[in-house]
């Protein structure tokens, strides 16, 4: 049983859920301890050793229940046990009622009944009645007659295995590992038993023979559905990686409207990494200031004579960043995600202040403290992206609101385009953020080669900043936003 | 140590006798405790404040009989605070003391080389157990029959005190330079860390523990819960009160009513001899649920809507919001 773990745990890890090979073996010792026979408890068991964070769990909770869910394939065989027999009354009953319970085997007994009707009407079956049936011989056809499902599911999961069906990788491949795992199951048997039987002349024989053809029908259904769930379950992810790499690289702009929540997602890793690397707050030594009673602590064991000092010191205070973005049409997709970027970075940045316009500027902060980042975004892109883009009045804006919070310690970050649709640059006011404060870095979206074509004022912006980036994927915006942690904090 | 494993013989004894020490707790909860027991691990428990991580500890402690040493974390907190410190007042004596008896311990020796071995052979235990401090790590490792440790929102704590955790959560045992490693006794502490979740914790951290996140109870858990700890309040007013405070954490509040609140309001309600609630009475008690004046004022309007909807027999008003 211990592989059925491992490949759980392969499961969950395509998943995105963390789970390093010390708590493989904590959950193995749980298991152990646990046993596989009561779900709940195992579940609850292995929730506590596996997913380490809320999220995690969430999805440890989907994942548990899609790979541990071989109860629908009791539920349903049973009921079409029922349907097929047709007098076996009660236990028809039963296993219906048992079907509808287990929710995910809802949608699949309907679907093997309508095969199992539809190949009826096919061949226009002879109707043999009820009656006795022959023995049946060769292996495969032994599980399918017999009354519990349970070691027909276990040879399933033998013959996926064999199969290596964990190795799928694209959706194309469900038909052929659907049929690699009835050929190990021992399809080919099955198949030479059937036609014999269907042309033997003793009735009980070819009886056995429709119900047995009944039965492989089903039995396709069931192969194909677990495939499709282990698909789900290990190649899913891969897939998704693809995908992930691939919009790291792409141009914000051209992301498109479905794939945000992944680039939402795919931000929130990169800044939870940046946090984690930068989280740690440098320590600044005050020279000069004797820390009394730490030296004297410490130099108790030399007898009390003083000569190992110790100074006293301060944590440095995490730094301000001022960041400000232009919304207008051009701009507004990469501001998005810059935001969202910044705000993700909250844990070792608690003091972003945002700053969002087109042509007139405003303070947007509050904004992203009251709602969500995604509200709090299409709120600000709503409610600032509309005018056409002025600079100068920005800056003008800026000086008027807060320039007199931008001290050494504060980091200005600004976004956008310098398409000043020829107005005045105001020139005069960067240079006064510039010398105020310890850094100004503008990002702009567009290739360095077009900075300066057009309307474009980046030629004079860029005397007045300590450092100017093109920025317009989410490979750039991570290693600024790292270099810009490195360089504050 | 009978009674423990005694009780710690499956979930469901755990559960129950929980619940005779007034702790209502979910499977999920008692599992943990299970596991930590059986599987000597560390449980980190992570939830929205106020609903009973610190309690669970207190609790668990006091079930199986077991003393309870707590450490409360801050920005800070380093090992001198945690783990052991050095008895300097009694050192700074003992130098002293051995000044003094230098003189005959040299006594006759030849050159300086000698002296030094001499001074070698002369027992040194200056850093030794008896001038350490033990501090609540070391104390807790040192408890003869085990014990229940409790560090109290490690997540404010500094990153560097966390890497200080990491041997004592592993493998019980603390390493002191000037000694050596100290073990755990027979029985190794079981431990509970609390996060509030204001900062994420170190995945080696994590790694090492069994993870446990406590939500808000259902309201059928709460309700057991009040009947536990207020167990004089009128079933129906209990009832009504539990499903106000469960529509109250669906609406937008900066800090949503937790177990403990409601259990503060339930006995605020019990001295006002209440006996349902009404409109009037929930805007006057409401700053024991609610502690912040601008989610006061945002509920205000909702209060005849929420306090209708609770007082319904059926629990299940129409969903119509003001």
């Amino acid at each position: 049983m211990d592989r059925t773990l491992t490949h759980f745990i392969a499961a969950l890890r395509n998943a995105e859920v963390r789970i390093s090979p010390a708590e493989t073996l904590d959950a193995m010792n749980a298991v152990g301890l646990v046993g596989y026979r009561d779900r709940a408890f195992l579940k609850d068991s292995l929730a506590l050793v596996l997913p380490k964070t809320a999220d995690e769990k969430e999805t440890f909770d989907t994942t548990f229940d899609q790979f541990f869910s071989f109860e629908d394939l009791a539920g349903q065989s049973v009921a079409v046990d029922g349907d097929g027999d047709g007098e076996d009354g009660e236990g028809g009953g039963e296993g219906q009622g048992q079907g509808e319970g287990l929710g995910g085997g809802k949608g699949s007994p309907g679907k093997g009944k309508k095969s199992k009707y539809a190949a009826a009407e096919e061949e226009e079956e002879e109707d043999l009645g009820p009656g006795a049936m022959a023995e049946p011989r060769s292996a495969l056809a032994r599980l399918l007659m017999q009354e519990g499902t349970t070691e027909l599911t276990m040879r399933m999961a033998e013959a996926a295995e064999e199969a290596d069906l964990t190795q799928i990788q694209v959706f194309t491949q469900k038909g052929l590992y659907t049929r690699k795992i009835m050929d190990a199951m021992g399809l080919a048997d099955l198949v030479r038993e059937i036609a014999e039987l269907r042309a033997s002349p003793q009735v009980p024989e070819r009886r056995l023979g429709q119900e047995l053809k009944r039965r492989r029908d089903w039995l396709r259904e069931l192969v194909r559905d677990y495939v499709e769930r282990q698909f789900l379950l290990h190649a899913d992810a891969t897939g998704r990686r693809l995908r992930e790499d691939l919009l790291q690289k792409v141009k914000l702009s051209n992301i498109e409207h479905r794939n945000f929540r992944l680039i939402q997602e795919i931000v929130l890793r990169m800044a939870k990494k940046l946090a984690a690397l930068h989280s740690r707050r440098r320590k600044v030594f005050k020279r000069g200031q004797l820390h009394v009673s730490r030296t004297l602590r410490h130099n108790m064991s030399y007898d009390g004579s003083i000569f190992d000092l110790h100074w006293k010191s301060v944590k440095v205070d995490r730094p301000k960043v001022f960041a400000i973005c232009d919304v207008s049409g051009s701009v507004a997709a990469y501001a998005r995600f810059m935001l969202m970027f910044l705000y993700s970075l909250e844990e070792v940045m608690p003091k972003v202040r945002s700053f969002a316009f087109s042509s007139d500027l405003a303070e947007v902060t509050e904004l992203f403290e009251r709602n969500k980042i995604e509200d709090a975004i299409a709120k600000t892109l709503r409610d600032y992206s509309g005018g056409s883009t002025d600079y100068g009045q920005a800056f003008q804006d800026f000086r008027k609101l807060c320039m007199d919070e931008v001290d050494n310690r504060t980091t200005i970050i600004i976004l956008g385009d310098a398409r000043n649709n020829y107005g005045d640059p105001r020139t005069d006011i960067l240079k006064e953020m510039y010398d105020r404060s310890k850094r100004v870095i503008w990002l702009n979206p567009e290739s360095r080669n077009t900075w300066n074509v057009g309307d474009a004022e980046m030629r004079k912006y860029t005397a007045y900043v300590h450092q100017a980036e093109e920025c317009n994927s989410l490979v750039h915006l991570n290693r600024i936003v790292g270099n810009l942690l490195r360089a504050v904090a | 140590m009978a009674d423990i494993e005694q009780l710690a013989e499956s979930v469901d004894s755990l559960k129950d006798s929980f619940e005779a020490h007034r702790y209502i707790c979910s499977d999920q909860i008692a599992t943990a405790v299970y596991l930590a027991y059986h599987l000597r691990k560390p449980v980190l428990i992570e939830g929205p404040p106020g609903v009973g991580k610190t309690e669970l500890a207190k609790t668990t402690a006091e079930m199986f009989a077991l003393p309870l040493i707590r450490l409360q974390c801050y920005e800070g907190l380093d090992e001198a605070k945690a783990i052991y410190e050095w008895k300097y007042g009694k050192q700074l004596l003992y130098t002293q003391v051995l000044k003094e008896t230098l003189d005959e311990v040299l006594q006759g020796a030849q050159g300086f080389a000698e002296s030094v071995s001499r001074l070698h052979e002369f027992g040194d235990i200056f850093f030794s157990e008896e001038f350490l401090e033990p501090r609540p790590l070391l104390k807790a490792l040192r408890e003869e029959d085990g014990c229940v440790l409790l560090l109290d929102e490690v997540d404010k704590s500094d990153h560097e005190f966390e890497s200080l955790l990491l041997e004592i959560l592993s493998d019980f045992q603390v390493s002191i330079p000037e000694i050596g490693t100290v073990k755990a006794h027979r029985e190794p502490p079981i431990v509970f860390l609390t996060s509030n979740n204001t900062r994420e914790i170190s995945d080696a951290l994590k790694r090492r523990c069994l993870h446990l996140y406590i939500p808000f109870p259902d309201a059928d858990l709460e309700q057991r819960i009040i009947h536990a700890r207020v167990p004089d309040i009128p079933p129906e007013l209990r009832r009504q009160l539990v499903t106000f405070i469960q529509d109250l954490r669906d609406l937008d509040l900066k800090k949503v009513p937790a177990i403990s609140e409601t259990i503060d309001w339930a006995r605020t309600l019990l001295l006002l001899h209440t006996e349902s609630l009404d409109p009037d009475l929930v805007r006057d008690t409401l700053n024991v649920i609610l502690k912040f004046q601008e989610d006061i004022e945002n509920v205000d309007a909702e209060i005849a809507t929420l306090t209708n909807k609770a007082v319904r027999t059926d629990g299940v008003g129409p969903k119509v919001r003001a």
